[in-house]
């Protein structure tokens, strides 16, 4: 057998060449495809309104399904004579509080209750229970117990968010890999530093997934609570459109709603890429909603 | 001359399986007494679950003994012994930090300032050839990078033991020579005791002083070796010590008994 020498510097100079050639390749691959995606999202959409605005009126009932020109002239309206930002405010400062105060207790919770072990097995079954109501239901009953202004809605809200981010929390908790503990421990890490630096970053995955499911959730919470009782918020207005038999008014409300949880989602989803951007299986989360 | 560092003293440890069904309580270790002086490479070798492991978390005070008692420096070992160093077969990096955040982490434990621990990591970093990779995740690192991340993460904070659980299991066959050539590379003349479990022998004979062979489970001492190899050591031609063959094929063979008593067919490779 004979080692063939080329000639040292052409052939590097030739791989590099090509490494470069390969690497911008692929580059412009990469812009293609996310060109393409972009364009079809633009597409789809736009075949979705178009088949919608000529088949109502032709193959549906336009007062059941109303059309998109008319759904955009009534949110314009909405906006404009009947200060949609307004009652927005209202729906959206119920969501947001709501959402806040129900990831808060479901955190502090969920941390709790995971370092109590035994009152955790003693209670487990009751928080499993009170997790199967469809919470929703709970809505009239906080309307009776704190009135039908904003607080009644935040509670809705609230409710809706807490178990799922409480059981996530622990789910998150108990997940943590019990060799990092030991590792810490004999590296000499109080409780404290064992909470902090390797059991709360070991639960951010569920964490933060909890915090992105219950987004639109906080906003059902807000806007059951409105539809039940209440003159003001969008709920209000969806079902005061319903009461008009106005179809292109109650779309236009959905379509205020749809805009804020995608705002909501977009700034959570931010912060769970900035929270996880050590985990390489994270990357581009979808946003859910 | 003789300073014992760590006493096992006489230990026994009982289990009762978690998780399954089998609530039948076994015996994991039975009567163990072994003294290790300070400043000595000792390796533990024997047939899985002989309870090396356990050994190795009741010096590390995770796990204590049913029975009998394990002295370190002199005083039983009944809380987490944060002098020891707990080296493991993953490398258990935090995913979630830097490779200088895992390295500076049992520092920031201790209460090292900031500006102390950042430069005392970049004396590590940089002597084990990782300079340049500070602020890399460890899933961006090879296993060799991260074997070595994890190794000076424990050595940074000078524990005066280094427990290593086989440490180099996971590794390709040229990366373990290589990390086995640095950990001596590490360890000579800084007079720390390392207790080193493996299943390899060849890695048993290159690294340490004394070799510990158990028994199958329940795990006993069946003999302690003293490794008739001068130091210090070449890794990467330790087969061509004329006193190597003969010291393998006493230990494999004590080591064969213990293994064929189980049944397995077991042959020397």
């Amino acid at each position: 057998m004979s080692v063939v020498q080329t000639e040292a510097r052409p052939a590097a100079m030739r791989a590099e060449a090509l490494r470069q050639r390969v690497e911008r390749e692929e580059i412009s691959r990469q812009h293609r495809e996310q060109r393409r995606t972009a364009i079809g999202r633009v597409l789809f959409a736009i075949a979705l309104l178009s088949a919608w605005e000529l088949a109502s009126g032709r193959l549906l009932d336009e007062f059941f399904t109303s059309r998109p020109s008319a759904i955009a002239a009534a949110f314009w309206g909405m906006l404009t004579r009947e200060q949609l930002l307004y009652h927005l405010q209202f729906t959206v400062t119920e969501a947001l509080a709501g959402y806040i105060l129900g990831a808060a207790a479901g955190l502090a919770c969920g941390f709790l209750l995971a370092r109590l072990e035994f009152v955790y097995r003693i209670v487990e079954p009751f928080v499993v229970a009170f997790y199967g109501i469809p919470r929703i239901a709970l809505a009239p009953l906080f309307i009776l117990w704190f009135g039908i202004g904003i607080a009644s809605k935040i509670a809705v809200a609230a409710v809706m968010v807490f178990f799922i981010v409480f059981i996530n929390t622990i789910a998150g908790i108990r997940a943590t890999p019990p060799q990092f503990l030991q590792i810490a421990r004999v590296m000499g890490a109080s409780e404290w530093d064992l909470m902090r630096k390797v059991v709360f970053p070991a639960a951010t995955p569920f964490i933060i997934a909890a915090l992105q499911i219950t987004v639109p959730q906080a906003m059902i919470g807000a806007i059951v609570g409105e539809f039940i009782s209440a003159n003001r918020g969008v709920g209000h207005l969806i079902n005061r459109a319903a009461g008009f038999l106005d179809t292109p008014g109650l779309f236009a409300g959905i379509v205020a709603l749809l805009m804020i949880v995608l705002l909501m989602n977009h700034a959570i989803t931010a912060l769970g890429n900035h929270l996880m951007r050590w985990n390489p299986r994270h990357g581009t989360t979808r946003e859910l909603s | 001359m003789a300073d014992p560092i760590i006493e096992i003293r006489d230990v026994y440890k009982v289990f009762v399986p978690r998780g399954g069904r089998e609530r039948r309580a076994f015996v994991a270790l039975r009567g163990v007494a072994l003294t290790i002086d300070a400043g000595r490479f000792v390796s533990f070798v024997g047939p899985s679950g002989c309870g090396k492991s356990t050994l190795l978390n009741m010096i590390a005070g995770l796990v204590h003994p049913t029975d009998g008692q394990v002295r370190y420096r002199g005083t039983p070992v009944d809380g987490i012994n944060t002098d020891v160093g707990y080296i493991t077969q993953d490398d258990n990096l935090l995913p979630w930090r830097t490779l200088q955040e895992n390295v500076e982490l049992a520092l920031e434990f201790r209460g090292v300032p900031a500006p102390e621990r950042r430069q005392r990591a970049a004396q590590y970093i940089a002597r084990v050839g990782l300079a340049g990779f500070e602020h890399h995740y460890p899933h961006e690192l090879s296993g060799g990078m991260r074997k070595r991340a994890a190794l000076i993460r424990t050595l940074i904070y000078e524990p005066s033991v280094v427990l290593m659980d086989e440490p180099f299991g996971p590794l390709d066959a040229q990366t373990r020579v290589i990390m086995q050539d640095e950990l001596l590379r590490l360890w000579e003349g800084s007079g720390k005791t390392i207790v080193f479990v493996t299943h390899d022998l060849v890695e048993a004979i290159a690294l340490s002083d004394e070799i510990v062979l158990f028994s199958r489970a329940p795990g006993t001492i069946k003999r302690v070796y003293r490794v008739p190899l001068p130091r210090p050591r070449e890794v990467f031609h330790i087969h061509a010590d004329p006193r190597f063959p003969a010291f393998y094929d006493q230990l494999w063979n004590d080591l064969r008994e213990e293994i064929a008593e189980v049944g397995l067919e077991a042959t020397p490779s």
